[in-house]
């Protein structure tokens, strides 16, 4: 563990001390198999009637724009961004569950396919992530836990909200 | 402080503040307000030098002052100008007054005792702060209000009669003054409080959730419409009007008065009058008028401009004024007022006035026009003129207009600003421009298209109109060069975009088999023509930016909600204008296609300018081309001696004309321009060293000076003699086999004849007939054709519809009619086809219908008709 990572773990735990001593939050939600999550104060709402606005030309992994209440946000398919496989059906399913995330000035929306419970983790059982993770980019996922039954990823904010080329 | 009532720090405060106040007042000519601060001064130094104790008397008489300034205050900045109520003059004489005795008796008087003096003294220190506040608002008034004219004659005279002494200095007895201030001040204090620094960007939040609030009440209309509850009803309808007022009132926040920009122009003309010796007298008239903060910041420098231009060029010095028997001053009028949605900017002088000829005369000259069209334009349309880059009136250049920046960026800067410029002058009488632009920018109206299911917003600053074709007028009039569709609109030929194309979104089939919706729409200074499945309608749009990721695309230039909560992507009219086939340098040219009106005749046809060898011009029939492309020294490689550059996923043969023709060789260049002809299947393209122009045109090509292959004749086009090439024969020459099609069934050759007037389309129909494999002979009229008809043996006609002795319609009609010859199969082809031609073309008899200039056509129809299947496949 690289001194920087441990430092924004630190970072992370000085967020939440005041919630609790020795776990973290994290909204979860789902693709497939697999299961991501952000922590709790990272997300700002979550949104399940919001309509996706498809926009031409657009990179393939923006789903479109969204309506959050007169403010516009570009809609980011995560299975895309995160180069997941993707069925076209599965594209559908996924345009109603809206995780919007981001800084309040422009926030961005995650499409997901399947929206979680928020989960306390114990902070000791906080990673970084692996060099590899089967079919994910790795530069989006900032942390993992090791749940009983599952690999929580916990996802970079501002890896997703960078627009490519910007990388 | 009660214990030291003579706190003479805190009285020299008040001094001076008040001193300032009278300085300011002085410098800017308000002269009530000077004096009631001179004789408040003066009383107050008194004061301050212990030449008098504060008394009651004194507080009373100087907390009116103080409540007279804020009330003078109040008026700089509601009306921008000093009140000429009696009420002030009345009172500093009463000030005066009051300071005289003061000095006459300021001994007796300053025997008031030490508690009172006290009391006045914690009055004085509150009043302190007024005088202070009332300055820096005094300040902000006049930045403001530096150019109305000074306070009037009369209330200068008085000011000056009356100047002794009153003075404004904090009261002394509380009982006596609270009262009094309260009442007076009450304008004062709400003066103070009007103004509240907000953040720009709290003020665009509130618009959004205005807006959004406008959405939810929609919804909650027609959920309440659905449940007809009256109660409901009613709530919902009160709910209505308070948020429509709400999301009014927040515009309203943006809004600042065109004052603002028009403030500084006294001073500017002022200046620019005295350098060109000229007298001018400037009006300036609704300056409350309001707009967006924004806008105003934008229109300064093009305003700025145009009263310079005004100044300088347009009123007149004044002894010629004199002598035209106007008055020696010029007037300059600035006038702003709303109107329809829309604020409208004039700025009208008294001056000379444009005249048309002399700009008309000046763009021939410098070359904006030919003297061709300066003939055929209208006063008003020449007036138009000085919009153009590159002119400028003035005869002189002077120091102050004239500078190589005209009008043209004027109209570009307002334009930019969806707004529109108008001129009108009359000679000798002055000239009024008038300026028009929407009241905001966060707001435009916009027009709602559909397009692969989706709504897109086209700002209607950017259109020009709209226009629905028929699936037979489409077949028409829509022509297709390469991969871009055309338009022919009323003469001028649209290049046709289709947005689902460009936004590479599957098309509705069945929305175009049932015609075309096109959008005409324009994009600088040229028109475009967007194809869309379906027009809803037009709307009001709030404008929002889009999110990071999507900024990049240059189609869009925003988005926007609509009214049922979805969002729509606003369109970037010159982003799509840019994805036009044609490279944007060279479509300018091609699209902007210069009405040549030379003639009667309706022979035209729009031909493609280019230059390969400086002062050696060519042309060639646009129709032809396929595209036109740049190509860069580098990407041209040499495969089997013969030079080719990669287009398309293959290797296009670039032909050098120099090669094929006796012309002066293409000179040496970094990059050349490409003309690209698609052909029986295949590309080539001619490699000629600059596009000059395209031209809508019908000319007299001489044959007779040009014996040579490859070159149909010359002619004079714009002052230069101009030689028009057969592409075929050119091709041809290069490639012997280009046009050589695979099994060519013929035991007998195809007889051809071609009936033309104008040899350039002889030239050119022989040329690509023969191309093609087929005997071809040729008549100058009906008359003659029906001569060689009646005596050869000839298996299809190609006639032209106009023609001299007997028209293509009557020669159909005559072969119709012609026992021998009436299965005869006739193609009449023409330049442009319009309905009327071919209506009429088919009651005559003709088999097919096809414009002369697209070979592809012609031939496939000769195919057709001559039943050579094998033929047709190839070509």
């Amino acid at each position: 563990m690289s001194d920087m990572q441990q430092n924004q773990i630190t970072e992370l735990d000085n967020a939440q001390e005041m919630r609790s001593e020795d776990t973290l939050e994290f909204t979860t939600f789902y693709y497939n198999d697999h299961m991501f999550g952000l922590p709790i104060d990272e997300v700002i709402e979550i949104n399940r009637a919001l309509d996706v606005t498809p926009v031409p030309l657009a990179p393939d992994y923006v789903a479109g724009v969204v309506n959050l209440r007169g403010q516009i946000l570009t809609a980011i398919n995560l299975a895309k961004r995160l180069g997941l496989h993707s069925e076209p059906e599965q594209d559908k399913e996924v345009s109603h569950n809206n995780v919007i995330t981001g800084n309040r000035e422009e926030p961005i929306s995650l499409l997901v396919q399947k929206i979680g419970d928020v989960i306390s983790v114990p902070k000791s059982q906080i990673e970084p992530p692996p060099d590899t993770i089967a079919g994910v980019d790795r530069s989006y996922v900032k942390f993992v836990c090791k749940l009983p039954d599952n690999l929580l990823m916990v996802l970079d904010k501002e890896a997703l909200e960078r627009a490519q080329g910007e990388n | 402080m009660e214990q030291d009532p003579e706190n003479s720090e805190l009285i020299k405060s008040i001094f001076r503040t008040v001193h300032t106040i009278k300085g300011t007042a002085g410098f800017f000519g308000f002269t009530t307000l000077e004096g009631i601060a001179h004789f408040s001064e003066d009383i107050l130094s008194k004061v301050r030098d212990g030449l008098v104790r504060v008394d009651e008397d004194i507080t009373t008489i100087l907390l009116q002052s103080v409540d007279y300034i804020k009330a003078i205050l109040a008026s700089l900045e509601q009306h921008g100008k000093e009140p000429d109520d009696i009420e002030y003059l009345d009172f500093i004489v009463e000030l005066r007054n009051f300071a005289e005795k003061l000095t006459k008796g300021g001994e007796e008087q300053g025997d008031t005792d030490s508690k009172e003096a006290a009391e006045q003294v914690e009055e004085v220190k509150e009043a302190e702060q007024e005088p202070e506040q009332a300055e820096a608002e005094e300040k902000e008034a006049e930045s403001k209000d530096e150019k109305q004219p000074p306070a009037s004659a009369q209330e200068g005279s008085t000011g000056k009669a009356e100047p002794p002494k009153e003075t404004s200095t904090p009261d002394t007895s509380k009982a006596a003054s609270r009262p009094k201030p309260k009442k007076i001040a009450a304008p004062a204090a709400h003066l103070t409080e009007t103004h509240v620094r907000v953040d720009v960007h709290l003020l665009d939040k509130l618009m959004n959730l205005a807006g959004e609030l406008v959405l939810s009440r929609n919804r909650l209309v027609q959920i309440a419409a659905q449940l007809s509850d009256p109660e409901l009803i009613t709530a919902n309808q009160r709910m209505s009007l308070v948020v429509t007022d709400l999301q009014e009132q927040i515009m309203k926040t943006r809004m600042q008065p065109i004052g603002n920009v028009f403030n500084k122009f006294p001073r500017i003309v002022r200046d620019l009058s005295r350098s060109a010796n000229k007298q001018v007298q400037l009006r300036i008239e609704g300056a409350e008028t309001e707009l967006d903060r924004s806008i105003i910041e934008v229109i300064k420098d093009p305003l700025t401009h145009m009263v310079r231009n005004s100044v300088d060029h347009g009123i007149e010095g004044p002894e010629i004024r004199i002598q035209k028997e106007k008055p020696a001053i010029g007037t300059l009028v600035m006038r702003a007022y709303h109107e329809g949605g829309q604020v409208i900017i004039e700025i009208q002088d008294d001056g000379a006035g444009i005249d048309p000829e002399k700009v008309k005369a000046k763009a021939i000259e410098k070359g904006v026009i030919s003297a061709e069209q300066a003939a055929s334009i209208s006063d008003r349309e020449a007036l138009m003129l000085i919009f153009q880059p590159g002119f400028s009136t003035a005869e002189q250049v002077t120091n102050i207009s004239g500078r190589g920046v005209g009008m043209d960026v004027v109209k570009t800067n307002i334009e930019k600003l969806g707004g529109t410029v108008e001129l009108n002058s009359e000679k000798g009488m002055g000239t009024t421009v008038r300026i028009k632009i929407p009241l905001t920018l966060a707001i435009i109206p916009a027009l709602i298209v559909r397009s692969g299911g989706q709504r897109y917003a086209i700002p209607q600053v950017n259109l020009v109109e709209l226009v629905r074709l028929s699936p037979e007028a489409m077949e028409k009039n829509v022509q297709v060069i390469g991969d871009s569709e055309f338009y022919r609109l009323r003469g001028q030929i649209l290049p046709l975009i289709r947005l689902n194309r460009v936004l590479k979104c599957e098309c509705d089939r069945d929305e175009h088999e049932k015609g075309l919706n096109i959008v005409v729409l324009n994009s600088g200074d040229r028109l475009f023509g967007l194809v869309v499945d379906s027009i809803n309608d037009s709307e009001e749009i709030v404008v929002k930016p889009l999110g990071n990721h999507l900024k990049h695309i240059s189609c869009y230039a925003g988005t926007t909600l609509m009214g049922d909560g979805r969002v729509a992507l606003i369109l970037d009219v010159v982003g799509i204008a840019s994805t036009l086939n044609l490279r944007a340098e060279d479509s300018k040219r091609q699209t902007t296609l210069v009405s040549d009106k030379l003639s009667g005749e309706d022979e035209r046809q729009f031909l493609l300018l280019f230059t390969i060898a400086e002062n050696e011009y060519f042309a060639l029939p646009l129709a032809l081309v396929n595209r036109l492309d740049k190509v860069s020294l580098s990407d041209i490689e040499i495969v089997g001696g013969k030079e080719v550059i990669q287009f398309r996923g293959h290797s296009m043969p670039v032909i050098r004309l120099e090669n094929c023709l006796p012309i002066s060789p293409l000179p040496e260049q970094d990059h050349y321009h490409l003309i690209i002809f698609h052909m029986n299947e295949k590309d080539i393209a001619f490699l000629v060293s600059r596009i000059d122009d395209s031209l809508d045109t019908s000319v007299e090509v001489e044959d007779e000076a040009f014996n040579q292959d490859g070159i149909l004749g010359s002619a004079i086009l714009k002052d230069r003699t101009t030689l028009f090439l057969d592409v075929f024969n050119i091709i041809q020459i290069y490639d012997p086999d280009f046009f050589t099609v695979p099994k060519v069934a013929t035991d007998h050759q195809a007889r051809i004849l071609i009936a033309e007037d104008s040899s350039f389309y002889r030239n050119l129909l022989c040329s690509y007939l023969e191309a093609a494999g087929y005997e071809v002979m040729a008549a100058e009229d009906g008359q003659e054709a029906l001569e060689i008809l009646e005596k050869e043996e000839i298996d299809l006609l190609i006639t032209d519809i106009e023609m001299p002795r007997m028209n293509g319609f009557e020669l159909t009609k005559a072969v119709r009619n012609h026992d021998r010859l009436k299965d005869l199969p006739v193609i009449a082809v023409t330049s442009l086809s319009g309905e009327d031609d071919r209506r009429r073309g088919v009651e005559a008899g003709v088999n097919d219908y096809q414009p002369k200039l697209d070979r592809d056509q012609v031939l496939n129809a000769v195919h057709n008709l001559l039943g050579d299947s094998e033929m047709q496949q190839a070509a």
